[in-house]
C-alpha cells in the first residue's frame, strides 16, 4: 500500500460510455472502453501504452487524470484516491499531473498568443502574479528550445513541430512530476518526431518525470519506455519490460502487434516470421465473452469463451491474460 | 534487365496560391521497370504526391499547372494526352489507391456499383458479367462473403476493409501499373500487415508494377526493390532497397534512417534528429534544398544545387557533400 517508489497506482479501472437512444435517452448499452484495467506506474519511469485504434488507451490516460470520471475503480496519485476527490481537492491535485495531446493544431486555441497559452495555468491556477509568470514564459520557451520572442505569435505562425513544443511547455508550467503524453509524436513528419522524443527525454532527466506515453507505434514506444503495457479492446493483455516484451512476449496479440511492425531494414525484414491477424477488432459496444482477443487468436480454444482470463504474473515482472501463456516462457 | 514501362523525365509542377507559386515538383526524373516495385520515401510536402497525380492527369488546373517534363508509359507521353486519352489509361493500364478509403469511396453508392463501373466502361463487361467479376475482385483481396458484399454501402466496411476494397477497385482491370499513396498510413499495425501481405501476394501472382508512395521507410524495406527518396520537390536519392539502407550517401536520408528507433533494438541510442523543418516551396531555390538542414553542408551547397547523378551503378545521389558523408555517417 505505502510503496514510496509508486506515483500511479490504477487497481480495476473501469470506464463505460453509455449509448442513448430514442427520444427519451434511454440507454440501451455502452461502450465499455475501458474494462477493467490495474496497474502500477513507478517514480521517474516511463510506461508505455500501446494498442491499435479503439482499444481504449487514451480513455484510460483521461480517466486516470479524471478528465472522464471512471464508471468505477481508483487511480491513487501519491496515495491519495483521485476518483473521490472533488472541487478545489481535485484542482489542486490537477497541478502535478498534466497532459500532452496528440493533435498539435488542435490542442491549441488559434486566437491566443503562445504567451497566453503557457501562461493560463500559472494564472487558473494563481500560483504567479502577471511579472512572473512573463519570466516563466520566457523560461519555458527556452526550455523546450523556442525563441522567447515568440511569446507574442499566435500558433498558425508554427509549424507542427514547434506547436508540439509549445504544448509542452504548458504542461511543464506548473511543474508537474507526472504528464501524460497521448500520442504526442503520431501527428508530426519522421525527421520532427526525433525532435519532439529527445526533448521529452531530456526534459524527463532535468525534472525526474514520470510519463505514461501512450502510443500505436510499437517501435517508438520500445525507444522511450521503460516498461510497456499492451491494451487490446478495453483491457491490458500483458505488462513487463520494454526488453522482455520484446524479447519474450507471452500474449498471443503482443506477438501478432510485434510481428507487424515493420522494421526499417530491408536485410532483416526479409528474414521475419510474421503473424498476420484475420479480421478486424470487435466492436467494443459488444465484446467476445470471456477473452477479449478469442476471435482473432490463433491459439484460442473453448475455455477462452467460458472464463475471462486472469491477468497474472507468469515471470517476475511480467503480467500476461492468457491461460496459456506458459507456453512461450523462454 | 526488363525495360521501362514507364519513364518520366524532367517533371515540374507548380501551384498559384494566394500567397504566392508552390514550386512543388522542380524536375524529377525516374523510371519503373516491369513488374518492379518502387518505393517513393519523403516527408509531408515533399511532392511525392503531386509527382503521381500529375502523372495521370490529376492535378487540378488552375490552380496545378504542370509546367515541364514527359511521362512515357508504353511509348506515348501521358503528359500530351488529351483528356479521353488519358481516361482510358487510367484505372485500366495504370490504376490508382489512394490513402484515406472513406473519401475515394462514394458514400452513397454500393461498393458493388463502385466496382462493376470500371469493368463496364474500360472492359465492356455486361452488368452480369461485371458482377460476377466484381465479386470474384473481394475475393481474391480476402473479404468473406463477397458476392452478398456487394450490396453494401461504404460506411458498413471497416477501414481495413475499404482499403481492399479500393485495392480490389484499383486491380479490377489488370493494370500493368499500381500507384499507391499512403496506402495504409491510415490504418493500424495488424490491418496495415495484412494489407502488404495482401500486396505482396498479388504482386506475385498478377506481375504488375508497382509505385508504393509512404513516408514510413519500414514498410519500404519491406515491400520494394528500388527506392527514391524526395525532399522539397526533388529527388535526392536514388538506389536498390538494401544498398539504400546499408549505404545511404545523402545527408537526408542518413538523417531519416537515423531518426527512427527500431522494433529490434534496446532503446539506449539516442536518436538522431534533423534540426529545422522542412522548406516551404514559395521559390525555387538556387542551391540544395536540404542546405538549410544539412549537418554536411558547404559553400558550395549554398551557391549550386548538386543534380542527381549516378555515383555507383544503380545508386544515384544529389549531393556535393556525398564522399564525406559516405566516410563520416554515423554507423
Amino acid at each position: 500500500m505505502t510503496d514510496n517508489n509508486v506515483l500511479l497506482r490504477v487497481e480495476n479501472l473501469v470506464k463505460h460510455f453509455p449509448i442513448m437512444r430514442g427520444i427519451f435517452q434511454k440507454q440501451v448499452g455502452a461502450v465499455r472502453a475501458v474494462d477493467d484495467v490495474s496497474f502500477e506506474v513507478k517514480r521517474g519511469e516511463t510506461l508505455g501504452l500501446v494498442g491499435e485504434s479503439g482499444c481504449g488507451k487514451s480513455t484510460t490516460g483521461r480517466a486516470i487524470l479524471q478528465l472522464y470520471r471512471p464508471t468505477s475503480g481508483s487511480v491513487y496519485y501519491d496515495g491519495v484516491d483521485l476518483v473521490k476527490l472533488k472541487g478545489e481537492e481535485l484542482r489542486k491535485m490537477r497541478r502535478k499531473m498534466q497532459m500532452i495531446f496528440q493533435d498539435p493544431y488542435a490542442s491549441l486555441n488559434p486566437r491566443m498568443t503562445v504567451g497566453e497559452i503557457i501562461r493560463e495555468p500559472l494564472l487558473v491556477h494563481s500560483v504567479a502574479s502577471d511579472a512572473e509568470a512573463n519570466d516563466r514564459v520566457k523560461q519555458l520557451l527556452e526550455l523546450v528550445r523556442l525563441n522567447p520572442s515568440f511569446a507574442t505569435r499566435y500558433p498558425h505562425e508554427f509549424s507542427g513541430g514547434q506547436r508540439q513544443r509549445i504544448g509542452i511547455a504548458r504542461a511543464l508550467a506548473l511543474q508537474p512530476s507526472f504528464i501524460v503524453c497521448d500520442e504526442p509524436i503520431s501527428a508530426l513528419d519522421v525527421s520532427i518526431q526525433a525532435q519532439v522524443v529527445n526533448l521529452l527525454e531530456e526534459l524527463q532527466d532535468k525534472f525526474g518525470l514520470t510519463y505514461l506515453f501512450i502510443a500505436h507505434d510499437l517501435s517508438m514506444v520500445r525507444h522511450i519506455s521503460d516498461r510497456v503495457a499492451v491494451m487490446y479492446l478495453g483491457v491490458v493483455v500483458e505488462m513487463t519490460t520494454r526488453d522482455e516484451l520484446y524479447y519474450n512476449p507471452l500474449h498471443p496479440y503482443s506477438q501478432a502487434l510485434l510481428s507487424a511492425v515493420p522494421i526499417p531494414d530491408p536485410v532483416a525484414e526479409s528474414t521475419r516470421k510474421r503473424t498476420i491477424l484475420v479480421g478486424d477488432v470487435p466492436s467494443p459496444a459488444n465484446p467476445p465473452s470471456g477473452c477479449r482477443f478469442r476471435t482473432r487468436c490463433p491459439i484460442a480454444e473453448p475455455l477462452c469463451a467460458e472464463k475471462r482470463p486472469e491477468f497474472r504474473e507468469v515471470k517476475p515482472g511480467h503480467f500476461v491474460a492468457c491461460f496459456f501463456a506458459e507456453r512461450f516462457v523462454k | 534487365m526488363a525495360e521501362p514501362l514507364l519513364e518520366v523525365q524532367g517533371l515540374e509542377t507548380t501551384f498559384k496560391t494566394p500567397d504566392g507559386t508552390v514550386h512543388a515538383v522542380n524536375g524529377v526524373s525516374f523510371e519503373v521497370k516491369e513488374g518492379e516495385t518502387l518505393g517513393v520515401v519523403g516527408e509531408s510536402g515533399c511532392g511525392k504526391s503531386v509527382t503521381m497525380l500529375s502523372i495521370l492527369g490529376l492535378v487540378p488546373s488552375p490552380p496545378g499547372r504542370i509546367v515541364a517534363g514527359s511521362a512515357n508509359f508504353f511509348g506515348r507521353d501521358l503528359l500530351k494526352m488529351s483528356i479521353d486519352e488519358i481516361r482510358a489509361i487510367r484505372g485500366a493500364q495504370i490504376s490508382m489507391v489512394f490513402q484515406d478509403p472513406m473519401t475515394s469511396l462514394n458514400p452513397v453508392l454500393t461498393v458493388g456499383r463502385q466496382l462493376t463501373e470500371p469493368l463496364i466502361l474500360h472492359l465492356g463487361m455486361t452488368k452480369q458479367q461485371a458482377e460476377d467479376r466484381a465479386a470474384e475482385l473481394l475475393e481474391i483481396v480476402g473479404i468473406p462473403k463477397a458476392r452478398d458484399r456487394l450490396s453494401d454501402f461504404p460506411h458498413q466496411f471497416s477501414g481495413g476493409m475499404r482499403q481492399r476494397v479500393m485495392i480490389a477497385m484499383a486491380l479490377s482491370c489488370s493494370p500493368q501499373l499500381l500507384i499507391a499513396d499512403e496506402p495504409t498510413t491510415a490504418l493500424d499495425v495488424t490491418i496495415q500487415a495484412q494489407i502488404t501481405d495482401l500486396v505482396k501476394r498479388l504482386r506475385n501472382e498478377l506481375g504488375m508494377a508497382i509505385i508504393w508512395i509512404t513516408h514510413d521507410l519500414g514498410v519500404v524495406a519491406g515491400l520494394a526493390q528500388r527506392v527514391i527518396v524526395m525532399y522539397g520537390g526533388y529527388i535526392i536519392e536514388e538506389a536498390p532497397v538494401n544498398e539504400l539502407f546499408a549505404n545511404p550517401l545523402h545527408p537526408y536520408t542518413v538523417g531519416l534512417i537515423g531518426s527512427l528507433p527500431r522494433l529490434d533494438e534496446s532503446g539506449q541510442r539516442q536518436l538522431t534528429s534533423i534540426e529545422g523543418v522542412p522548406p516551404l516551396l514559395f521559390e525555387k531555390p538556387k542551391h540544395c534544398p536540404f542546405a538549410p538542414r544539412c549537418k554536411w553542408v558547404m559553400e558550395r551547397c549554398w551557391n549550386e544545387n548538386p543534380p542527381l547523378e549516378l555515383v555507383s551503378p544503380e545508386h544515384r545521389v544529389a549531393c556535393w557533400a556525398w564522399p564525406e558523408v559516405k566516410k563520416e555517417r554515423p554507423r
